[in-house]
């Protein structure tokens, strides 16, 4: 679904991505792991562009998208992002925060729309926060309503970038249930996070990205059991 | 007026009011005058209203153009955001009046053109230049954040801007654009330099007409000062509404 050869990225000397080379596959749930700093979230933007890569290709079902000449919007679509800061849209309703997009960029009509949302709304656990601001929502309520207004675009995979750690810690779990239950409707995910009992119980397969290049992949199991690059067996020695 | 005045007797006080009275009279009841400060006032009202119309919808562009230029590839782009530099440049750095005299002289050549769209073009130009850097700020006073959100949901740049952006930045500026139209109205009393009858050409005309220049500007300026007290109590007003929105 997502092929990336050779990723590169740098902001003005700082080396962030050295060359990533990764094939994500339709209903793979692929947990991204690593310490602060070491290119997993610049990693993450790049399959959407919101980071331009320097070098490299990224490939969405066939579509070069690190072609100048390809429509991103169009493919920007099909994925959906979910953000650390959650960054819905202050000035508009929850309710509109989900239907803006399929009405404006999709062209769906008013109506559809709403009904679209009132469903989202519901599956999320929010349905009687449909006329509120976001303001006026938790941290984990609004970061639910984000997972709603990505997935009301119907997109092919989720990007979710650190989705909890701006989290109080009573509310991660809320919305890691959330994302689980995506996760078994067989969604194709790709998770960047610091939360290791996700990864461990989701993923179909976990990387360590490090330096700007994957260290080592593998599936859960076999990651956390038997942990090969010394410099991932230092990292989980500290985080677990 | 002597010093004198101060220590003078009744009688004198009498007289001194009299007079004071009779060319105040002069200058607003003979000929029906008031009326022409009424029409005064209109035409200023006008030219400063249509005038913050255009210059926020210059300024729009303007600033558009200029925070895009900063992310795009577009090759229009940066020679458009070159152009819009310049203006800015151009219009905050020279005085009022003489730009005035530059854009008559160059796009009413006709005399008889109509002097509210001529004060509307000279005021918008004008006021875009200043419009644009309020708005700028406050498009960059909203987080980076909504713009990627925007973008992630497949939204184009401009779309982006005008669904998502623009209206936060704009209840951000909109005590600025107020502010913005309280000078307006009194940077137009400059257009009187270019025959158009506004409320200083009218006092002007006033006293030449009463040999007497000092009461019509006198009720001139407490016509001006009127105008923006109320101006200033409601944009008050509406910046006590508009907090308030915000403890969502």
């Amino acid at each position: 679904m997502i092929i990336t050869k050779n990723l590169q990225k740098t902001f003005g000397d700082h080396h962030v991505l050295r060359g990533i080379d990764q094939h994500i596959k339709k209903g793979e749930k692929v947990v991204i792991i690593g310490p602060s700093g070491s290119g997993k979230s610049t990693f993450l933007r790049c399959l959407n562009l919101l980071e331009e890569p320097t070098g490299g290709e990224v490939i969405f079902e066939g579509t070069t998208i690190t072609d100048p000449a390809c429509d991103i919007n169009r493919l920007r679509q099909q994925m959906g992002m979910v953000f650390q800061q959650f960054n819905l849209f202050p000035h508009k309703t929850v309710l509109e925060n989900i239907t803006l997009a399929p009405i404006k960029v999709k062209g769906m009509a008013a109506d559809e729309a709403n009904v679209l949302a009132g469903k989202l709304l519901e599956r999320v656990g929010l349905p009687e926060k449909a006329d509120v601001y976001p303001g006026q929502l938790s941290g984990g309520q609004q970061q639910r309503i984000a997972i709603a207004r990505a997935l009301a675009m119907n997109p092919k995979v989720m990007l979710f970038d650190e989705p909890t750690s701006a989290l109080d810690p009573e509310m991660v779990g809320e919305v890691l249930e959330l994302m689980k239950e995506l996760a078994e409707e067989g969604m194709t995910m790709v998770v960047v996070t610091h939360e290791m009992g996700f990864a461990r119980e989701v993923a179909t397969r976990v990387l360590f990205i490090d330096e700007g290049v994957v260290k080592e992949e593998n599936t859960p199991e076999e990651f956390f059991a038997n942990p090969k690059n010394d410099r991932l067996k230092d990292f989980l020695s500290k985080v677990l | 007026m002597s010093a004198d005045v101060y220590f003078m007797k009744g009688s004198d006080l009498m007289e001194w009011l009299n007079t004071l009275y009779t060319s105040f009279y002069n200058a607003l009841i003979p000929e029906k005058r008031y009326l022409a400060y009424i029409s005064g006032v209109k035409i200023t009202l006008m030219v400063a209203l249509f005038a913050v119309f255009l210059g926020v919808l210059i300024g729009i562009l303007v600033a558009v153009v200029k925070v895009s230029a900063k992310s795009s590839k577009n090759p229009v782009i940066k020679p458009l955001a070159a152009f819009c530099n310049f203006y800015t440049t151009v219009i905050r750095g020279t005085p009022l009046i003489v730009q005035i005299m530059i854009i008559y002289n160059l796009i009413f050549t006709a005399r008889d053109s109509n002097e509210i769209i001529i004060g509307t073009v000279c005021f918008g130009i004008n006021s875009g230049a200043y419009v644009s850097e309020i708005i700028r700020a406050g498009i960059e006073s909203v987080a980076r954040g909504q713009t990627e959100a925007g973008r992630s949901l497949g939204f184009t740049h401009i779309q982006t801007m005008r669904y998502i952006i623009l209206p936060q930045a704009i209840k951000n500026i909109l005590p600025a654009l107020g502010n913005e139209f309280i000078v307006l109205v009194k940077e137009t009393s400059v257009i009187s330099v270019i025959a158009v009858n506004d409320l200083t050409k009218m006092a002007s005309f006033i006293g030449s007409r009463t040999w007497d220049i000092l009461p019509p500007y006198i009720i001139a300026a407490a016509i001006y000062l009127l105008i923006t007290m109320c101006l200033t109590s409601v944009l008050g007003y509406f910046e006590r509404r508009m907090s308030q929105g915000d403890h969502h």
